[in-house]
């Protein structure tokens, strides 16, 4: 019962901070609210018994992540900043698009409701994930590998050729 | 709980981010926006896959975002640096 009340709350709180950053013209502003979303999902991992990726969520989003962010933010010269946004037009055809998307999502998992779940909290140690990574997931685990690799050489890539302009 | 309850809550997660995506119109907040898309595709994940196996690639998923983010930001302010503005109508031209 706690649990549950503890999901709804902390998906309002990170819906909230969504909506907010929606209409949030500041950017630092903008990444604090996009923190407190990611530190609310890590609360609801906690709620369905998820205790190592509630850890990674905080380790990864909300620590290299948002580091980045806030890095990126900074070296960005303030003459690029945000100008006022899209015309209205864009800005509700934006918004009816996402709408239509969540309405159909819906629709299409309403058999879902039939299947009732009890959050409990209880402890699914990281050997188990382990035992999962390396068994039968070790193919996608590996190859995850070479996407990593690929993203560190391409953001070098760009960053020395930005020193060479 | 039921299991829609779940799913309807990661779902409204992630319109709420696209809606975001769609209309900021700035790059950083796009990235930003995406990165938040993602982490309601984890939370379905969890919260409607089996125990250990769904969690185990909300891992995977979690390494995929770090990734993205890293070369995604490198892109954008290449891209920034190079159009001298963050606003994506200004960028109309792929020839570097």
């Amino acid at each position: 019962m706690i649990l549950t009340a503890a999901i709804y709350a902390l998906a309002a709180v990170a819906a909230a901070a969504t909506l907010l950053m929606i209409f949030q013209r500041d950017l630092v502003r903008s990444a604090l609210l996009m923190l407190t979303a990611l530190l609310a999902t890590a609360g609801i991992y906690l709620a369905l018994s998820a205790q190592a990726l509630a850890a990674l969520q905080v380790i990864l989003y909300a620590g290299a992540v948002m580091t980045l962010f806030v890095t990126a933010i900074a070296v960005a010269p303030g003459a690029w900043k945000d100008k006022p946004p899209a015309g209205r037009l864009a800005r509700l055809l934006g918004l009816a698009v996402p709408a239509l998307l969540l309405t159909a999502l819906l629709q299409a998992t309403a058999a879902l409701k039939l299947v009732t779940v009890s959050p409990e909290f209880s402890e699914t140690g990281t050997l188990d994930l382990a035992m999962d990574l390396f068994g039968p997931l070790a193919w996608q685990f590996e190859l995850l590998s070479l996407v990593i690799v690929a993203s560190v050489v391409g953001a070098v890539a760009l960053a020395m050729n930005r020193r060479r302009a | 709980m039921s299991s829609y309850s779940l799913g309807a809550i990661s779902f409204a997660l992630f319109a709420l981010a696209a809606a975001g995506f769609l209309t900021c119109g700035s790059i950083l907040r796009m990235l930003m926006f995406l990165e938040l898309m993602l982490n309601a595709a984890n939370i379905a994940l969890v919260g409607l896959g089996p125990e250990t196996l769904s969690q185990a690639y909300a891992a995977l998923l979690f390494a995929v975002a770090a990734a993205e983010a890293g070369v995604g930001l490198a892109l954008a302010l290449a891209a920034a640096r190079h159009l001298r503005t963050q606003r994506t109508e200004g960028m109309t031209d792929l020839k570097g």
